[in-house]
């Protein structure tokens, strides 16, 4: 298995960031999960934490090195996820179970499933046109979809941002399927978060992606949706990945999961809001580390004092 | 929105040992106090407290740091341990001395001996004009032994200017403020990017700062500026500017009346926008201010005498 990923998460211009983003891999199968915490709603982000962090559990218990069954193994995940979710929420007698929309994927045998619940979208790209995407469980987004009302006018409607599935809620989540996707050379697979599908014209992404250079079209749509997002810049996170052929020559930043073991993963969760702009996360200062500065610092003090 | 202004802490308030009298100064990094320790003798302690990060308000000890920001604040901790670490390991008369370090209401401070006394700022306000070569001779000379000291510790200040020259009450200068160690420099960390007082920075730390082009010389620029700025009583030309176009008029053709050629060209050599042709060391300087200073007073009193008599005539 071959392939380059890129993923990103930013606050926009929102104090916090609710969006989580995970990758895990083993020798034979990719996962990749996005999912949106709800804001307006109890502790959005919680319920994004939850959800990405159950499903990569999830994963790294059963992909030894492959799944039995990937629509099996997504429809368990994102369920048990909502349940988990609930779970916390009782556990805890919040009022209200937080909500998150969630999108994952796997690609196993060169091959592409994913599932979602709410408004984070899967794009399957292949030559700068569209090969698949998710529909979002969005009544308006329905209503465009059936030519009831304009794409315009969807961006201004009242209830753009209300959806009718998601992990958490007072119902079950609705949860729907893809087909079977085969993979070629060269095809991206990307998952984002509403702040970057939201402000960009339907062309841009499919069109940034045409290149297939994953490593650089991702950070340039992302500053392009945030750009176009303005002062009330939304939450954006991505995740893409560019398809190689297994036998092609080493791509510059791509991945080749043949020489992992059988029992290893390779996971990259992105759980913490960083920095605003601060593209590199900050190396993290702990309490110790403190601590440890100012021993040495009065150290020095004491023995260079005459 | 800009960044507003940090509420110091209170006249009186207790912090660990030491009881604050008064705020000394507020920057956007850090809030500087005048306290007084256990023993009743005064001290500077200055707080890390970067306004863009954590706000205090008014009646509050403990600043609030937006969640997102304290991994950022965190990390500019760093750049304040930095500036403790370069300090703790000098002691030289001519460089602050610090005496603590310590943490409280969720920021960390660093305790420094207070000197009596004013800024070679304050002293170039109140003298405009008026500043004697041998006042400048005298007060540079020290504390380029105190900047020799930093160097040999393989650090480099990287923020000299008049504002941070502290004069004592007896007239021996001191380094104060080395918030600008060089730590915070090879980052893009846009929240704490150091700022430079345009006119004392070298031209190699403007825009993209190429950390292995700063040196001794990056210092020595600083040192000229502040020279300069003592004979103008004002900030010179910024150097991002003189390189687009130089404008300084060179200290020999502006003074020669008033200062020595030696002097003046000296300042001249320091302030050089190419940093080879600068002095290359602290102490090849401190040469060259020594080494002709024995021919300096013939020149200067001959130099006083003119302009005397040619007021006379006026």
């Amino acid at each position: 298995m071959k392939f380059t990923i890129y993923q990103e998460s930013r606050p926009g211009k929102r104090p916090t960031n609710e969006d989580r983003i995970a990758y895990s891999y083993s020798r034979d199968t990719l996962m990749m999960v996005v999912a949106d915490g709800m804001g307006g709603h109890l502790h959005g982000e919680v319920a994004a934490q939850i959800a990405v962090q159950y499903i990569t559990e999830a994963f790294q218990r059963e992909a030894h090195p492959q799944l039995k069954d990937p629509f099996l193994f997504l429809s368990g995940a994102l369920n048990n996820a909502h349940h988990a979710i609930l779970d916390y929420a009782a556990d805890r007698f919040l009022p209200e179970a937080p909500r998150t929309t969630c999108v994952a994927c796997i690609v196993q045998d060169s091959i592409a499933y994913w599932a979602h619940a709410g408004d984070s979208r899967l794009y399957a790209i292949r030559g700068g046109r569209i090969l698949g995407v998710t529909r979002d469980h969005s009544r308006v987004q329905r209503m465009v979809e059936d030519g009831l009302i304009t794409a315009e006018a969807a961006v201004h409607h009242p209830a753009r941002n209300r959806i009718f599935s998601c992990l958490g809620g007072a119902s079950p989540p609705q949860i729907d399927f893809s087909k079977k996707t085969p993979l070629m050379t060269g095809d991206v697979i990307l998952l984002c978060t509403d702040g970057v599908w939201g402000p960009l014209p339907s062309d841009v992404i499919p069109r940034a992606m045409s290149t297939g250079n994953v490593l650089q079209a991702t950070p340039a749509l992302l500053n392009q949706a945030e750009a176009r997002g303005g002062e009330n810049a939304d939450n954006l996170s991505m995740i893409a990945i560019r398809w190689e052929d297994s036998y092609a020559e080493d791509t510059l930043g791509s991945v080749s999961t043949k020489t992992m073991p059988v029992d290893s993963f390779t996971t990259q969760m992105e759980a913490f809001a960083k920095a605003r702009k601060g593209a590199q996360p900050l190396p993290n200062l702990s309490d110790e580390d403190i601590e440890r500065a100012i021993q040495e610092i009065n150290a020095a003090i004491r023995k260079y004092s005459k | 929105m800009p960044p507003q202004a940090n509420v110091p802490l209170p006249p009186g308030y207790q912090l660990n040992e030491y009881r604050i009298e008064r705020q000394l100064s507020l920057g956007g990094f850090s809030i500087v106090y005048l306290a007084f320790d256990g023993e009743d003798a005064p001290v500077a302690i200055k707080e890390y407290l970067p306004n863009s990060l954590a706000l205090r308000s008014q009646g509050d000890a403990l600043p609030s740091i937006a969640e997102e920001n304290v991994a950022t604040f965190r990390y500019g901790m760093k750049c304040f341990f930095e500036e403790g670490r370069a300090l703790a390991k000098i002691s030289h008369p001519n460089v602050v001395r610090v005496q603590n370090f310590f943490r409280a209401n969720e920021t960390v401070y660093m305790v420094m001996h207070y000197e009596r006394g004013r800024t070679l700022q304050e002293h170039i306000q109140k003298h405009k004009g008026e500043i004697r070569e041998s006042f400048i001779r005298t007060i540079f000379s020290r504390l380029l032994n105190g900047l020799r000291e930093v160097h040999t510790h393989k650090l480099l200040h990287l923020d000299i200017k008049p504002s941070n020259i502290y004069l004592r009450n007896d007239g021996t200068p001191v380094l104060i403020d080395f918030g600008a160690a060089r730590q915070t420099l090879s980052l893009d960390t846009p929240l704490l990017k150091p700022m430079y007082t345009p006119g004392f920075a070298a031209p190699e730390q403007y825009n993209n700062i190429r950390r292995e082009l700063l040196g001794p010389w990056t210092d020595i620029y600083s040192v000229g500026a502040s020279m300069y700025a003592c004979m103008a009583a004002a900030a010179p030309q910024a150097a991002d500017q003189r390189l687009e176009r130089d404008q300084l008029a060179a200290a020999v053709k502006r003074w020669p009346d008033k200062y020595s050629r030696h002097l003046l060209e000296t300042v001249d050599w320091c302030m050089r926008l190419n940093y080879l042709e600068r002095p290359q060391s602290v102490f090849a300087l401190q040469k060259a201010l020594a080494d002709k200073a024995r021919s300096v007073p013939r020149v200067t009193f001959l130099g006083g005498l003119r302009k005397r008599v040619r007021d006379l005539i006026k």
